[in-house]
């Protein structure tokens, strides 16, 4: 009977299913996006930005931390490669990520996983790699359910921008948010993505160092040249240091 | 509405994060990172993050010093909402109480 009726539904049954799935998962995650998409909505319009500008932003580039550090370092007009060059600095974990998706992708062709690859993010990611784990333990092929990705992918997609708009809409409201210490949300935000990436004081050490070069150079450096600083130093001593182990 | 020079950071912005996003797949699917990149690439994240917050650690006024260590430590044991409450609430106390 239920042979029957799959046979009957071969296109519809597992794709829906599969995207429902996929959606229902990342409701949890979602309580936790829609405050932050709110935040930086309103952050964008007291740099500036436009009720427009916020979605175009959050709709093509899609890719939350480097937005707060764009904001964070928004100026009018912008400094066009300090913001490219910052936004590749923090979103370059993508390569990593990609790299280790890579082996579950292998039976998507690249018409499909190069555009599935255009919504991935750390929560799609997390949820879509453990899925493919948990399906292969199983059995189940291929491991990585497209549909369930893109399920989950689709709702922060569109729950980002939606938020991150009224954030915006919502900012003019507000009025002068540093007043009451609503500037202290970025470094807010800043710290709590940084302990999602703790993975113990040794692998922090970089991060003292680029938080010390930054420091002394915004004290003694005038203008934004404490962020590359402390990027650049931060980075030398991940190279350095990996040579211990 | 959408100022040029606005549009064009926007779209490097684009261009860049999707370049890392298809980068990983395209170019490292068929090969590993030696340990020395991988740390490297992923303290990356963390040292451009603290980088531009570091202002916030060396502020002249101790409301705000006060405000960022209270915001580090919320951020140590809760999730994102508590954390930016806390802070937020913390230091807007703090600035009136202390100038």
């Amino acid at each position: 009977m239920t042979a029957i009726d799959t046979d009957n539904a071969p296109f519809e049954r597992p794709v829906a299913s599969e995207l429902r799935r996929g959606m229902a998962d990342c409701m949890p995650v979602l309580l936790g996006i829609i405050p932050y998409a709110l935040v930086l909505g309103a952050q964008a319009s007291q740099k500036g930005l436009t009720v427009a500008e916020v979605p175009l932003m959050t709709g093509l580039n899609f890719a939350g931390g480097s937005e707060f550090a764009a904001i964070q370092l928004w100026t009018s007009p912008p400094h066009v490669a300090l913001i490219a060059a910052i936004t590749f600095l923090v979103n370059s974990r993508h390569l990593l990520m990609g790299a280790a998706l890579a082996p579950y992708l292998r039976h998507l062709p690249k018409r499909k996983a190069l555009p599935a690859l255009f919504v991935m993010t750390d929560e799609s990611w997390a949820l879509g790699l453990a899925d493919a784990k948990a399906r292969m333990a199983r059995g189940l092929e291929p491991a990585f359910s497209l549909p369930y990705y893109i399920g989950t992918a689709v709702i922060f997609y569109f729950s980002w921008i939606f938020f991150t708009t009224l954030g915006a809409a919502l900012g003019p409201v507000l009025g002068d948010v540093e007043a009451y210490g609503f500037d202290m949300a970025f470094p807010a935000v800043f710290l709590v993505l940084m302990r999602g990436m703790w993975k113990g004081f040794r692998a922090a050490r970089p991060w003292l160092v680029s938080l010390v070069v930054a420091a002394l150079t915004y004290l003694f450096v005038p203008g934004a040249w404490f962020v590359g600083a402390g990027a650049v130093s931060g980075l030398i001593a991940a190279y350095l240091l990996a040579g211990d182990e | 509405m959408v100022d040029p020079l606005v549009l064009l950071t926007i779209v490097l912005m684009a261009s860049v994060t999707y370049a890392t996003r298809i980068g990983g797949y395209l170019l490292l699917r068929n090969r590993t990172l030696s340990p020395r990149a991988t740390a490297v690439m992923e303290a990356a994240p963390g040292c451009v993050l603290i980088s531009v917050i570091a202002p916030n650690f060396v502020a002249n006024n101790p409301a705000d010093l006060i405000g960022i260590a209270v915001t580090l430590l919320a951020a140590t044991r809760f999730s994102m909402l508590p954390t930016v409450a806390i802070g937020v609430i913390a230091t807007g106390l703090l600035r009136h109480f202390l100038g």
